[in-house]
């Protein structure tokens, strides 16, 4: 084996953590759906990891069915970024405020 | 430490570097070519893990479709003060913490620590067992896609479907009522 399984789920963790620390600091709204990106892309090396191991197919499917489920979400959240921009310009999360009570 | 052990080592310092700089550059256009020198060497570790055909969807639906639609947004909303703004809350301390959470849980979870109670990873496959499956090759993942996971693929053309259409609705612009 090339690469140790354990290697492969430890750089997912710190991808994933570095993913989440973005997503909950960055008040650029676009900067967080990168995050998000970052991720999901954590995730997907976990599961490829998981499939090299187990020498299974499933790991891969299901990493390609959650890309297929990053496009969905990208395009709807950068739609949403638009629709928001059209309202009130700026990407700043901290000016969205017509929702709070 | 053989050739190949070694380009896994640098593909992943690289992703972590590159992920870091994304997320923590000022101007959005530097972070997304950031992130997409991090798509790319996530890409490189799936062509280690012999996960060809998601590389190849990785460069291209990732790297190729996906960033652009960011790029393409960016430059549409045309954010000149974006670089003058503060680029964290006030509360990145507790974030940092948080994100420093998901390595910490995987350094405790890692095998030898839950070895004693009995729990960890599976075992390894057998080489034998993994070349007998034909990891990665393309007509192994269509034969999965078109046979076992068939319904789960047609959901996930009704998703797109549906994210189609309320992409375009969100973002349509509405006519004037008046």
């Amino acid at each position: 084996m090339i690469v140790p399984v354990g290697a492969v789920l430890a750089l997912s963790a710190v991808l994933f953590g570095i993913g989440v620390f973005g997503f909950l600091a960055r008040r650029n709204i676009i900067l967080m759906l990168i995050s998000v990106e970052v991720m999901l892309n954590a995730v997907n090396l976990s599961l490829a990891g998981f499939s090299r191991h187990l020498g299974e197919l499933r790991g891969q499917i299901l990493a390609l069915f959650v890309i297929a489920v990053a496009a969905a979400e990208v395009g709807v959240g950068l739609g949403l970024v638009i629709a928001l921009n059209r309202n009130r310009p700026g990407v700043s999360v901290a000016d969205l405020t017509k929702l709070k009570w | 430490m053989t050739l190949l052990a070694a380009t896994f080592y640098y593909m992943a310092a690289a992703s972590v570097a590159s992920a870091l700089l994304a997320v923590t550059r000022k101007n959005p256009v530097h972070s997304m070519l950031w992130v997409l020198a991090l798509f790319l060497h996530v890409a490189g570790i799936f062509l280690l893990l012999s996960a060809e055909f998601l590389a190849a969807v990785q460069v291209i639906v990732y790297a190729g479709a996906i960033l652009v639609f960011y790029l393409f947004v960016v430059m549409l909303l045309d954010l000149p003060d974006e670089e003058a703004r503060p680029r964290f809350g006030n509360h990145w301390p507790l974030a940092a913490a948080v994100g420093l959470c998901f390595p910490a849980v995987a350094w405790l979870a890692r095998v030898e620590t839950l070895a004693p109670f009995g729990a960890g990873l599976a075992p390894a496959a057998t080489q034998k067992g993994a070349e007998g499956v034909a990891q990665g090759s393309l007509s192994a993942i269509g034969g999965a896609l078109f046979g076992p996971f068939t319904l789960p693929f047609e959901m996930a053309s009704l998703l797109l479907l549906a994210a189609i259409v309320g992409a375009v609705v969100l973002a349509r612009r509405r006519a004037a009522r008046s």
